[in-house]
């Protein structure tokens, strides 16, 4: 059965050089990455592509360094392009986070597309 | 050379605040802390010490996403520090640094101090436990869990790197310092021990690309596996994010439980790791999923048994 989009958030409460993860499918953990950076809003998988996809954050919603310019995974440290998700510097350097797909509703609200929508 | 273990880790960070909040949170004691860093110790004195990144005084970093800057063993007295100094000085630079210690580098490239050792030598039991048809661990009337345990790290107890060529990282820590391998998960590397302990390791090696070279993790021991799991049952819900554990290692046996950090590292707690001597012969197993660990739980929320909650049986009764 096709999963219907997931709601995360509200536009509004996600302030500029924060993060927020959100566990959309009721994993029991968070699965999913916002990020805004720039004014824009970032969507990715909460998985280290270094080892298996593992959770990144060290602390609930914690996934930027002190400058709140990278996405980091605190399993080793790696860093993360916010816009492109490609890691700049660690274990997966070369990889890349796997980006979810956002729609923005016009109430402004966030919501993720089902998983396997996935831009790549 | 008697260097007993690991009497200090000092890491580079660009969030001193954060760091400096989870370490407290861990369980470590804050020393001297202010807005440039401080000292973060177990109960013996061991510790983790922080500084921001850019901190000159700090050796420089390894280039990689690793922020540990050096790593402090403790040893037994001048007489051993004498001897490290003269042994490494034949092939490298030895800085005899203002508070007695030295610094130097490894054959991979981490920065290296020794000092005769901090350790403050603890009188604490062990857990203590019960078993059918052996002596009471616990006399009677003495309750085993105590929900105000304060579960506190005892000693640094390890540290582990990614290093680019692990034959040769082992070759100079049991060639030129005297640690012995006690242990080896092929295909990753050896289980390190120095001369001054019986832990089994308080040094493991992983082989890895060169761009992983750093920390892996560190832990410090506690006084068992309860207070391994009930250290880590408290800091999930304080909200950090637990990684791997709980479970009990393989090799070396002890307990553990992992977490991502703000130090670019797994910290780890654990307990009652395997002792030995010059007796011990040292296994080689392939490393694997199932070589690593005996068993391995997964956290979740508490619940207890009982009949079902009112919504469950409601609904049953509507079917």
């Amino acid at each position: 059965m096709a999963q219907e989009a997931a709601f995360l958030c509200r536009d509004d409460e996600l302030p500029e050089r924060e993060s927020r993860g959100f566990d959309p499918w009721n994993d029991g953990r968070d699965t999913v990455l916002l990020v805004r950076h720039g004014g824009q809003v970032y969507g990715w998988r909460d998985a280290c592509p270094h080892h298996g996809g593992t959770p990144m954050a060290w602390r609930k919603d914690a996934y930027l360094n002190y400058e709140r310019n990278r996405i980091v995974c605190a399993a080793h440290g790696a860093q993360f392009d916010i816009e492109s998700g490609s890691c700049v510097l660690g274990p997966c350097l070369g990889q890349s986070l796997q980006r979810v797909r956002l729609v923005i509703t016009p109430e402004r609200h966030i919501y993720i597309r089902p998983l396997g929508e996935e831009e790549t | 050379m008697n260097i007993i273990g690991p009497d200090a880790l000092v890491f580079g960070v660009d969030d001193i605040a954060a760091c400096a909040q989870y370490l407290t949170d861990y369980g470590l004691t804050p020393v001297g802390l202010d807005a440039n860093g401080g000292r973060f110790e177990a109960l013996d004195g061991t510790a983790v010490v922080l500084a921001h990144k850019d901190d000159p005084n700090l050796p420089a970093p390894l280039g990689t996403a690793s922020m540990l800057r050096k790593t402090i063993y403790g040893v037994a007295d001048e007489h051993t520090l004498g001897a490290i100094a003269e042994e490494l000085g034949r092939d490298r630079d030895v800085k005899r640094l203002p508070d007695g210690s030295i610094e130097t580098v490894d054959d991979m490239g981490f920065a290296l101090g020794f000092q005769v050792t901090v350790r403050r030598p603890l009188d604490l039991p062990a857990e203590a436990i019960n078993a059918p048809y052996a002596p009471a661990g616990r006399p009677a009337n003495v309750v085993g869990v105590d929900e105000g345990a304060p579960a506190l790290p005892r000693t640094l107890s390890h540290v582990v790197y990614f290093v680019p060529d692990a034959a040769k990282a082992e070759a100079f820590y049991v060639g030129r310092l005297g640690f012995a391998c006690t242990d080896r998960l092929l295909g990753a590397g050896p289980f390190l021990k120095p001369a001054g302990t019986d832990d089994h390791h308080t040094l493991f090696l992983i082989q890895t690309p060169p761009f992983m070279k750093g920390c892996e993790h560190f832990t410090f021991h506690l006084g068992g596996p309860t207070e391994v799991l009930q250290a880590g049952t408290r800091f999930v819900n304080k909200g950090y994010q637990s990684f791997w554990g709980p479970g009990r290692h393989k090799m070396g046996s002890n307990w553990f439980w992992y977490f991502n950090s703000p130090l670019g590292c797994h910290v780890e707690y654990d307990a009652d790791m395997d002792l030995h001597d010059a007796g011990w012969t040292a296994r080689a197993v392939p490393m694997s999923a199932d070589a690593s660990q005996l068993f391995l739980f997964q956290q979740r929320d508490k619940w207890a048994p009982g009949g079902p909650p009112p919504g469950a049986a409601g609904a049953a009764e509507r079917h």
